[in-house]
């Protein structure tokens, strides 16, 4: 058996006092340690008040000292946690629990353990503190854990993952359905970074689409790391799943209203360029001419310069109409969507230019079987019709009948629209990007406005689309519209 | 102005345009003659003619070259005659005239070392004068 001061010096070591009570004076004696722990102070106070007042902390007092009559009352036995003043002034927790008294019959005295819990409360705390923050910051950013067992072929998922597919909280994911969750046009990409990460331990964090339980498509950021055994083997993966999809939606509408911003914005710019371009040439004339009418010594010459302020006039007001016909473009967001078919669209353009079609003797030809039919504006499909027609009709080779040849198809979705012709073809090198422009007429043309191109683009661009063209000098044009 | 220009040239399609300019040399007697093309090739075929018959064709003192044209404009206009310019003996101005106020055109038609200047239509009577003046023989 030990002896006293063994066991004394055990007690220290473990950071342990106590308090011995004599059941029967009520006098209590205090250990040595529990003196150096408190500071060994010299009261004159009776010693559990003191401990009492000026020791225990003020949330603990009352509890400690109903538990404590009753040990002494009743030899009721108590185990409670409360924080002491220690002899630096700070605060530290203790568990406080009596010995259990083994003698028989009536005790005579009992013992009072502080045992210092104050590193494992910390601990606790910060234990609690962090799953806290954890479980605060999983929910606010939608983010759940998973584990892919892949040694024993088992999906774990937590309960914000679980939410976030959609599935019930005791629903567990079969190991072989794990593809099912993903969008199909990303299995490729779950595929390869979960085997990279399952062979080489490569880990990973991606943007995907997932499929809910319920069918709905989302997207999220997927994160994973390898998980080792001991032997250092890989035997899973582990990771989150954030919910990015309202992020990820808000972007995708954000880059898609910035294209159109963009697209506008250049159409502006194209057209701020145009008016002051265009109503300055005419101004220049305009002042040019009253410098001369000032200057001007017979009556005749100002007669003359009259007659060119009307002249001047007249090609102000075409000028202008122009530019309507072109602003009306931008306003389009008025005009109704409704399903148009494409050979009814042709008809109309070709009934309206059949003077111009004889005129040239021009085939045109439309093939509609691969799309007959699709939702468009009505008056903007017969004007790109009509734009692209006569311009093909007008860059005609002039040796040979004009022949074009119009087709509708769909790819990925899109309505697509390609007018080709056996005209004079142009060296897209050297006008390429002046084609779509204003008043870029081809090869001297005198009835050209050289508008029609810039309104048809205005027009498919304004409605989201793409026009893109193709040419070989003395072969043919194609134009292929994306709507 | 005691002195005249032999022989000018506008490239210009603005119709109205050069009429005004042609009343105007001949209002202040500002050239002999005058040579007007409606776009650059044509005023190209022209220079590129009179070189291959030397004697018949005059060559222009002073050139007023518009920049949008169609068929060729200024600025294609340029990139070919730069290229045939020393073959002429004679001293020719180019003035670029354009109503486009765009800085990057100023800057463009400057950076062509047979460019005189860059006039902004509409051009003063004045400044006109001065040019002729300028370039009398």
């Amino acid at each position: 058996m030990l002896n006293d001061l063994q066991l004394k010096s055990i007690l220290e070591d473990f950071d342990v006092a106590y308090w011995k009570i004599n059941l029967l004076s009520k006098s209590i004696s205090w250990s040595d340690h529990f003196n150096t722990l408190i500071g060994s102070p010299e009261t004159k106070e009776e010693p559990l008040e003191y401990f009492i007042n000026d020791i225990l902390h003020q949330d603990y007092r009352y509890d400690f000292r109903v538990h404590f009559e009753k040990l002494i009352e009743d030899n009721q036995s108590f185990n409670i946690e409360i924080r002491l003043k220690l002899a630096n002034d700070k605060y530290r927790w203790f568990e406080c629990r009596n010995i259990r008294n083994k003698e028989e019959g009536i005790p005579k005295s009992a013992v009072l353990l502080f045992v210092n819990i104050h590193q494992s409360k910390r601990d606790q705390y910060t234990i609690e503190e962090n799953f806290f923050y954890y479980h605060e910051t999983t929910e606010m950013t939608n983010t759940g854990g998973w584990y892919l067992d892949t040694k024993n072929e088992h999906i774990y998922w937590d309960n914000v993952t679980k939410r976030i597919i959609g599935c019930p909280l005791d629903y567990n994911p079969k190991f072989k359905d794990r593809l099912k969750f993903y969008a199909e046009d990303h299995h490729k990409l779950v595929i390869d970074a979960s085997e990279k990460c399952q062979k080489y331990g490569i880990p990973f964090k991606i943007e995907l689409k997932m499929i809910s339980l319920h069918g709905r498509e989302f997207w999220v950021r997927a994160t994973g790391k390898p998980v080792y055994n001991d032997e250092q083997e890989i035997i899973g993966i582990r990771g989150v799943f954030q919910d990015i999809d309202e992020n990820k939606t808000n972007e995708i509408n954000l880059r898609s209203s910035l294209d159109i911003i963009a697209s506008q914005n250049s159409r502006l710019f194209n057209l701020a360029h145009i008016v002051s371009h265009n109503l300055r040439s005419h101004s220049s004339n305009l002042s040019l001419i009253s410098q001369l009418l000032k200057e001007a010594k017979s009556d005749q010459d100002k007669l003359e310069f009259l007659g060119n302020i009307q002249e001047i006039s007249g090609s102000l007001d075409d000028e202008i109409s122009n530019l309507n016909e072109i602003i009306n473009t931008q306003t389009i967001l008025k005009k109704k969507y409704s399903k148009i078919r494409f050979e009814d669209a042709l008809e109309t353009v070709l009934v309206s230019i059949s003077s111009l079609i004889n005129r040239e003797n021009a085939q045109i030809i439309g093939q509609f079987d691969e799309l007959d039919e699709f939702t468009y504006i009505p008056e903007y499909l017969k004007s790109i019709l009509l734009n692209l027609i006569t311009n093909a009709i007008r860059y005609r080779q002039p040796k040979r009948k004009p022949v074009i040849f119009i087709r509708s198809f769909s790819l990925n979705d899109n309505a697509y629209l390609e007018v080709s012709d056996n005209g004079m073809g142009i060296d897209l090198n050297q006008h390429g990007d002046k084609m779509f422009g204003m008043y870029s007429t081809y090869q001297g043309e005198q009835e050209a406005k050289g508008i029609g191109l810039f309104i048809t683009k205005n027009q498919v661009e304004a409605l989201g689309g793409t026009i893109s063209v193709t040419s070989t000098i003395d072969i043919g044009t194609t134009f292929k519209i994306k709507f | 102005m005691g002195q005249k220009v032999e022989l000018a040239c506008i490239i210009d399609d603005d119709k109205i345009y050069v009429n005004l300019v042609k009343k105007i040399i001949e209002i202040k007697k500002l050239s002999e003659d005058l040579l007007i093309y409606k776009n650059g090739k044509e005023a190209l075929d022209y220079f590129k003619n009179s070189l291959e018959n030397i004697s018949s064709d005059k060559i222009p003192d002073i050139i007023f070259l518009d920049l949008n044209m169609p068929v060729m404009d200024g600025w294609e206009f340029l990139n070919q005659f730069v290229k045939i310019k020393n073959s002429f003996t004679k001293k020719i101005s180019l003035y670029v005239v354009s109503s486009s106020i765009d800085p990057s055109d100023l800057e463009r038609a400057k950076s062509f070392n047979l460019v005189t200047d860059y006039l902004i239509k509409p051009i003063e009577l004045k400044k006109f004068e001065k040019i002729f003046g300028k370039n009398a023989a």
